[in-house]
This record gives structure tokens, sequence and C-alpha cells, in this order.
């Protein structure tokens, strides 16, 4: 695929260009000094020098609480769908997000079409930015999702001394790079050379957290890790949801209805797979009864190969927000740390 | 899509979110990472906190009794039906005849108002807060001076009383933190929740003797350690006698050998931060025990100390600074002088100024009762008593969110708003003044709590003047002195600002002398095996209507009432065999002070010989011994031997 330089003083302008064309969801920063992807209006809005975003990009294509149809029970049953369609482009976004992007496309554009998800999906692009330093939460080298990316993006921008290096990963970011040419200029090779010296410096910069995915991945295959390692994970957490909600791979929902005169509308929420309640039947079974059938159950979604074959690829981006988000100890990198030991 | 930074409004840490905004509807809820407590985090009820702003339950319009039904009425019919109802008792039976309850859940300037509302309006001093049964202001005060950021470089942690795993989750998170940098863990408590299946020392603590053994373990380290200090230990010492581990055994059900490793630990550690939670508060000698803990804090030698009281809502600490609380004006004890002088300046003249009745009277004796976001269903032993005695209340007023079981006996049924449609204050379990901001509109004709008190006051023909919540903090920056200096616009920033403890109680005779009469705890009999406890810390939230109506949590909240619907026993699982009993079935629970029905679950967190059940669930039966505190004339529930026979 084809590679352009953008010059550092025309970032603006086609951040500019962009935000004519689109809603722009880029890394903003709010008046805490915490970064969320958010709708951004101006290219001054753009934090470009953010490290991590606190939520993933889950939230624009499955919100946390959406109306999926109205209806009405009057003299006829009526049912309309609602879709949110719009052009969105995410920009300067992280690879491990686009990653878990990619993750959840095979869970909700896969054999059975999620309608919801994939009205907004379809018009997305996703320009990310490669990160030249790793956060103290990171550990994207274990999860195979960035800090640079081969594929998996529309475009992925490199910061060089001297502008951006655009990559251009699909079709979309092709046709994106096309409506902008009079911007861009081929990339040169030296500047090419500079984005891999970039990658290997950015991958020394990783901390503390590791994940052991491939050891969890086979002893999770095969069945291999005693209850007892569970039952320590559930001493070690409280149930809370946060990694669930954070992740940005994590898909459980729930539906409710809430009436409204003669009709009323549908709304699907978050849920988590963690959740006493989340698989208890109406007859009051519950089949994970016990929060360590639980937690084994969500390691084996994330790990397993044979979830991994389902979805293309096994379900942690190491992003690290479950180890900034538990209110215990029972995040990704400890999990898997339990898991090899056994 | 706007991110509104605000606070939780859920249990007492006070983490920081945010509520997602979309088309003026509140449509999730995000971490704070900059946030000094919650760091990024949050529990169950944080991460669903939009749902409460959302609820399809929400109260909208204003109710108002006709005959046997509540009726939607107008604001203004509303008000004029409250003031002819309060006014018909003033008249009659004077003002004292009022109650008031204030609420935890709401901020500092509708607590406030609510207080002014009380003393200078309706001319009340009965007023108190709807939680005083199990939670100990005075105590929890005295001897409460840690910051939960002291976790952080504390190389030991002692956690007398439940986890807070289950009631402040964000206090647990930063123990969970610690263990990992290798920080050690001693608990105590009745059940060997998660933190103290981590713990590297576990104190089974035996109901009913929980002073007396923190008392065994100050012996240990007053007389055994010398880690008094300078202090002369004399008396001490005798006082504590009977408390020397060694022989102390069948009074505090620790074995010498228990207290003395506990007591090596400490003596390793540079720094101990001393945890309680509500449930050593709510326990039978709750405010000896909790005195006691100053004396941890008093030692003159070994590690430095500090203590950190657990409080489990929201705004308890600010609604006692407020003066939600028995024998407390904003700020300052009934009866100080210059407290008097300041409030009536501020107040435009006298108010009821005494120390008025605690919340279990105010609900025995009280004619008109005037509740604002509380159900005190929940946080009193003998419930049933008392709310037949409310179905005799001349008048009574609820202002809440949802129709609690109490709204629905209520003459008059207000809306208010939730945290996520008002600005305000809340202040957390360590003193932590934030701001709650608004991020939508109140559904329906629901209005801020503060002001509806602002609009009775009016009505009342005593208007006050605040037009704005940032103007009633103004005046309780004026009033209260502990606030002095802050201001909405000084609170922006993530976390807010520390106010400063009273904690001053840190005189080791003072506090051995709250153990001196520790007592023998009552014991299980051949008729009645299990000693049968009344954990707060149990179940906390289950069925509490700020969680229950939440369209998708509540679901994790409800089930508990499912599940158990006449009330959740827990036993060992070996008891439960012994006495050929099922998890799920009911069971006839049965003591020398009366009996009722509960649904058993088994749990090897309890102890064998003991049965443990949620303090709410417990306040709904006449099963266990009540008796009123000596320190306090609170009603408390004491450790009760019970059978547990096959239900019908
Ligand atoms: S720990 Fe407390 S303050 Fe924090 S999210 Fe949970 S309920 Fe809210």
């Amino acid at each position: 695929m084809n590679a352009y330089f953008l010059p550092r003083d025309r970032v603006d302008e086609l951040v500019g260009r962009l935000l004519r064309a689109a809603e722009v969801i880029a890394p903003k920063r709010v008046e805490t000094g915490d970064v969320f992807y958010s709708p951004v209006s101006s290219p001054g809005e753009v934090a470009w020098d953010y490290k991590t975003a606190v939520e993933p990009l889950k939230r624009f294509l499955l919100p946390q609480q959406e109306t999926v149809l109205r209806f009405s029970t009057g003299e006829k049953l009526r049912v309309e769908p609602v879709l949110e369609e719009k052009d969105r482009i995410f920009l300067a976004v992280r690879n491990c997000d686009v990653t878990g992007v990619n993750v959840l496309d095979a869970m909700f554009g896969g054999e059975i079409e999620d309608p919801y998800y994939m009205a907004r999906r379809r018009r997305a692009t996703f320009i990310s930015l490669a990160c030249l330093e790793a956060d103290e939460q990171c550990f994207c080298v274990c999860g195979d999702a960035g800090p640079f990316l081969k594929n998996g993006y529309d475009q992925q921008w490199t910061p060089l001394a001297e502008g951006m290096l655009i990559e251009v990963g699909s079709d979309k970011g092709q046709a994106l790079a096309d409506a902008h040419q009079d911007l861009l200029s081929p990339a040169e090779p030296d500047q090419v050379a500079e984005k891999l010296q970039l990658a290997k410096r950015a991958e020394e910069t990783f901390g503390e957290f590791r994940s052991y995915i491939a050891a969890a991945m086979r002893r999770l295959t095969l069945a291999e890790t005693p209850d007892e390692v569970w039952e320590r994970l559930a001493d070690h957490c409280v149930e809370c949801g946060g990694c669930t909600f954070l992740c940005p791979t994590c898909s459980c929902f729930t539906v409710t209805d809430r009436l409204e005169g003669d009709g009323g509308v549908r709304e699907r929420h978050w849920d988590a797979c963690l959740y006493n309640c989340y698989a208890r039947e109406a007859s009051g079974h519950n089949p994970r009864a016990e929060h360590s059938q639980r937690l084994r159950a969500r390691f084996f979604h994330k790990l397993s190969h044979q979830w991994a074959q389902r979805n293309g690829r096994h379900a942690c981006v190491g992003c690290g927000r479950c180890v900034v988000g538990c209110q215990a100890w029972a995040h990704m990198s400890a999990a898997t740390e339990a898991i090899r030991r056994g | 899509m706007a991110e509104i930074a605000t606070i939780c409004p859920y249990c007492g840490c006070g983490c920081g979110l945010y509520l997602h905004v979309a088309n003026s509807r509140v449509v999730g809820t995000a971490p704070m990472r900059a946030h000094p407590v919650s760091r990024g985090r949050l529990c169950l009820k944080g991460w669903h906190a939009h749902e409460l702003a959302d609820s399809p339950d929400r109260l909208t319009r204003p109710l108002v009794r006709r005959g046997d039904e509540l009726q939607e009425a107008s604001w203004e019919e509303a008000v004029s039906e409250v003031v002819r109802g309060l006014q018909g008792v003033i008249e009659r039976a004077g003002p004292q005849a009022v109650g008031v309850l204030g609420s935890a859940r709401c901020s500092n300037e509708d607590n406030y108002l609510l207080v002014r509302f009380a003393r200078a309006v309706v001319g009340t001093q009965n007023i108190d807060s709807g939680l005083a049964a199990y939670s100990l202001p005075e105590q929890i005060a005295a001897v409460s001076d840690a910051r939960i950021a002291d976790l952080d470089d504390a190389d030991l942690i002692f956690l007398v009383g439940a986890e807070p795993g289950e009631e402040e989750p964000a206090v647990g998170a930063h123990i969970y933190r610690a263990l990992q940098r290798g920080a050690k863990l001693v608990t105590a408590s009745v059940r060997r929740h998660a933190l103290a299946r981590l713990a590297a020392l576990h104190l089974p603590l035996k109901p009913g003797a929980e002073a007396a053994a923190l008392g065994s373990l100050l012996y240990e380290l007053v007389v055994e350690r010398k880690l008094a200090g300078d202090a002369d230990v004399t008396d001490l010492t005798a006082a504590l006698a009977d408390l020397k581990p060694a022989g102390a055994e069948g009074k505090t059900g620790l074995a010498a050998a228990l207290v003395s490793g506990a007591a090596d630990l400490w003596q390793a550690a540079e720094k101990v931060v001393v945890v309680f939670s509500s449930a050593l508060a709510a326990s039978v000698e709750g405010a000896r025990a909790v005195s006691a803990m100053g004396a941890f804090r008093a030692l003159g030698a070994g590690p430095r100390v500090a203590v950190l009281g657990l409080l489990g809502r929201c705004n308890l600490r600010g609604s006692w600074d407020m003066g939600v609380r028995r024998g407390f004006l904003p700020g300052a004890p009934a009866g100080d002088l210059a407290a008097e002088g300041r409030l009536k300046a501020a107040w435009g003249g006298d108010f009821a100024s005494g120390e008025g009745l605690p919340a279990w009277e105010i609900l025995d004796q009280c004619q008109a009762l005037y509740v604002m976001g509380d159900d005190p269903s929940r946080n009193l032993p003998d419930w049933a008593a008392r709310r037949a005695r409310l179905e005799q209340v001349k008048f009574l007023v609820v202002q809440d969110l949802f129709l609690s079981p109490l709204a629905e006996l209520a003459h008059v049924v207000l809306p208010a708003a939730s945290f996520a449609e008002k600005d305000g204050t809340v202040t957390n379990l360590e003193g932590r003044v934030q701001l709650v901001r608004a991020a939508v509109k109140a559904p329906g004709e629901a209005r801020e709590d503060w002001r509806i008190i602002a609009e009775l006051s009016r009505a009342f023909g005593k208007p006050v003047s605040p037009q704005s919540a940032a103007d009633v903090f103004a005046e309780i920056s004026q009033a209260v002195p502990a606030y002095a200096g802050l201001s909405h616009h000084s609170l922006q920033a993530a976390g807010g600002a520390e106010i400063g403890r009273d904690g001053a109680a840190d005189a080791l005779a003072g506090a051995i002398s709250a153990l001196r009469a520790a007592e023998d705890g009552a014991q299980a009999a051949e008729q009645f095996p299990l000693l049968l406890v009344a954990d707060p810390t149990l179940g906390t939230w289950a069925e509490e209507v700020s969680v229950s109506h939440l369209p998708v949590a509540g679901r994790e909240f409800t089930v508990t009432g499912k599940d158990y619907p006449d009330g959740m026993l827990v036993l060992n699982p070996a008891d439960g065999r012994k006495n050929d009993l099922r998890p799920g079935r009911p069971v006839e629970v049965a003591s020398a002070h009366g009996a009722g029905r509960m649904q058993v679950k088994f749990s090897p967190e309890v102890p064998e010989g003991i049965a443990v059940t949620p303090y709410h669930h417990a306040a709904r039966h006449r099963i266990m011994n009540i008796v009123a505190e000596v320190e306090t004339g609170r009603p408390v529930f004491a450790p009760t031997p019970v059978s547990v026979g096959a239900g019908k």
C-alpha cells in the first residue's frame, strides 16, 4: 500500500478539510486533564501529544446505552428500527483501539450482522496515530496490536520530525489520500526509515505490565487451569465490570423495553459477563453462579484458540485499560500471570 | 457527546466520574483517571450512575394523598398542602412535634437548607440522619484522622470489620494495590471475606466481643510490647488486665498466638493504617469499639498510625457537617454560643437551637415527619413496629427520586432532582469536598432538593436569600468553619478540597476507658445453637431504591430479594448440613425474642456456629435481641442465639 508525507504546517489544513467532510472524533483533553476520544470542531482541539484515552472507541459503535427500535401497539403493531447513519472520521486514535474495532467487527459483522453496529461501522474511517512512547499500563506489544501496525487501519500516521508519514491500509484510506493529494507528497525512503527507527525506539518504552498471552492461550484452550486459580482470582475481583466496559473488544449487552403510552422503545445497554445475573435464567437457575466460573468464562472468551479462530485473533489488544480500571487485581496482566503459573 | 466531570452519588468514597451527555440525555458513565481517590476506577454502582438519571421509574410530578390514593398534583397544590399539614401539627402540638430527617444521598446545600428549614422556619430541633442507628458521628469523627491516600504508603493495613469491597470499593482498590507492592494486611472480622483470605493474618472476631478483642490487642501492644511511649500505663494495665491475651480467649475468641502474631506485624511496620467499617460501628458495643480505635493512634512508640473510618454513603460525612446529626448545628455542637450567633445572623433571627431527638425517637414520637432523600425503613431495628407507628403519623412528607416504600405511606411526595441534574457539593468519608455538576435537566417537574426547601421556606413566610446552589454554599462557607474559604469556584479541580478532621481523641486513657467495661458476648446455647449477627456490610445496597431502579444494574441488586424474599440467612455449609438445610429454601429462625422466616445461603466465609444476615433483613424481623446502647441510647442488634428449623 502507498505511503505519503504531510508536512507539519499542512496538518491543520488537512484536519480542517476532514472537519468539513464528516464528524471528526479525535483525542481531546477535558478540563481535568484526562483525554477522551470525542467530537472536535477545530484542528486546535486535537490533543496530538496525548498518550492514551480513558476509553476505547467502542462507545461510538456500540454505545453504552442506545435506542435500537421504536414500537407502537395501537391498532396495528408498528416497529421501526433506529439506525445512526453518519460519516465519521476517527482521527489520531491509537492502534490498539483500531485493532479493538477489528475484533468487534468479527462479533457484529460476522454471519449474523448487527444492523445497528454495522450502520455506524460502514461509515467510519480510522486514522491511527502510532505511539512513540508507551503509557504506564500499556502492553500492546504482547497483544500484537501496536504500537505500530502493519495493517488493520485505513490510514496510519506517524509523527516524524518534519511532518506526518501517512500509510494507507485500505481502499477507504486510499480514497481519503487521493482526495487531498495537493497536500501530500509520496513518502521518501528516508522518511520510511525514520518511522522504522521510531517504531523500534517505541518498543523499548514499555513498562512493568506484561501479558503472557501465548502461554495463557495454550493453557486455556487445553483446559489446563486448575479451579484454584479461578477461585484465587475471584478473591482479587470485586465484580465492578470495569474491565469489560473499558475493554475495546468486550461486547456483552442486554436489552430492555421502555414503555411510553401505547408504545415504547427498545434499548440496548452494555452488560458484563462478570455480573452475577448476566447468565441467570428466568427460572432462577444460573449456569455460572460461582464468581470463579464467570472469570473462567471471560478469559476463555478472550484468549482461547476456539474463540481466536472465530474472531481471526485473540481478543486482547494490550491497551492496559483493565489494569487502570480494575477495582482490585484481576486484570489481563494479573490473570495471564496467574494462568501461566497455574 | 460531552463529558461532564462529577462525583459518584453512591458510597462515601467520592469517586470522580464523567457523565456522557448526548441530545440532552445522560447516556453513559466513564471513570476519571485524574481523580485522586478513584484514579480511573469505578465499582458496579459507579459504572451505572447514568442509569439513575435515566431510570423510567423516576418521580416526575408531586403527589398528594386524596383518600387512599396518591394523586398527581401541581407544585402549588403540593406546597400549600405541605404548609397546611405541617402548620396543623404545629398549631396543635407545637413545632417540636415535627421531625425532620436529612440525607446522606443529598448534597451539602440540600442538607444545610433543610437544617435551616427545620430549625429556623418550622422551629423544631428534631433533625437527624436516617442512618443514625448504625453510624456513630461522635465516635467516628473523633478517631478518624487518615486520608484514603494514607493507604498508599502504609506497610501494614489493619482492617477491622467487614471488607470495603462491598461497601467502599474504592478504598478496597487502594488496599489491593498496597498488597501488590508488598504491604501486609491483618484483618479482624466475623466473616472471612475475600480480603481476609488474602491477609497475612486473620483474626476471627467473636460476635459481640469486638471491643474485647481490640482491647486484647491493645494490651499486647501497650503492656507486653511497651509501645505506649512515655505515657503512664499503670491505670491502663489494670483496666485491661482481664483482656491479657493469655487467658482471655474465652472472652475475646482470639488465641493468644494470633494476638501476638498481629503484634509482631505491627512492630515490624513503619506506617500502619487502621481501617474500620460500619460493621464495627453497628456492632453491639460499636460505640466502645470505635472509641477504642483512637488508642491505636495514641500509642507513643512503634509505627506511625493513622485511622480511617469508612462511611457507606455518599454524603454522610457532609450531612453531619451541615447539622443533620442529633445535637449538632451546622459546624458546631448545639449550645456553642459562637455558632448560634453566626447562624442567627445568617438565618435572620432566633431558631430552635436545642439538641433534639435522635432519629429513632423522631420516628416514634413526632406527629409530623419531613423526610428528604431517605427511607429509614432499612436502617433501624424493628422496622415492622416502627412502620406500624408511621402509619399513624398525622402528616408525612417525603421528597425523593423514586416512590420508596416510605413514600407510599406519605401524604405528600415531592419529586427531587438526581445528582446528574443539580449543582452542589458532597463531602467524602475522608473530608474531601467535591463539586457535583448538573449534566441534564431533571425529568418532568422534579426539582433540586434545596430548591424545594427554599420554596417551602418562602411559602411559610420566611424566604431564604440564596438563588443558586453556589449561593447556598457561600452561606455554608460562612456558617460552617471547616468550609470557610471554599466556594463552588474554588472546588473546580478534580478531587476538590480536603477539609480538616475533628479527630482529636488520641488520649490513650480515654480510649482505653471505653474498653473497661467490655462485656462477655452472648453465647449460643443448646436450645439455640447458632449465634445470629446482623451485618450492615452484607448486601448493603440490595433493594435500596437508588440502585434497585437502575435499568441494568438494578438486576444485580434486586436479585437478593428474589432469591431471599424473606431475608437471607448465611451459614457455614457444615452447619447447613448438620441441620439438613438446602440453599435457597425457607427456614424458621427462632430465638428467645421472636421468630421469622428466612431463606438459607451457604458460605464458607461464615464460621461454624454463626449465622449472618444483612442488617436490613434483620431489621424487617423481630428475631434478634435489640438493646439500647449505653453510650448513645441507639437501638442495636445484639448477637442473638437462634435455632434454625426446616421451614414449612
Ligand atoms: S466506590 Fe463508591 S464512590 Fe466509587 S464508584 Fe463505587 S459507589 Fe461510587
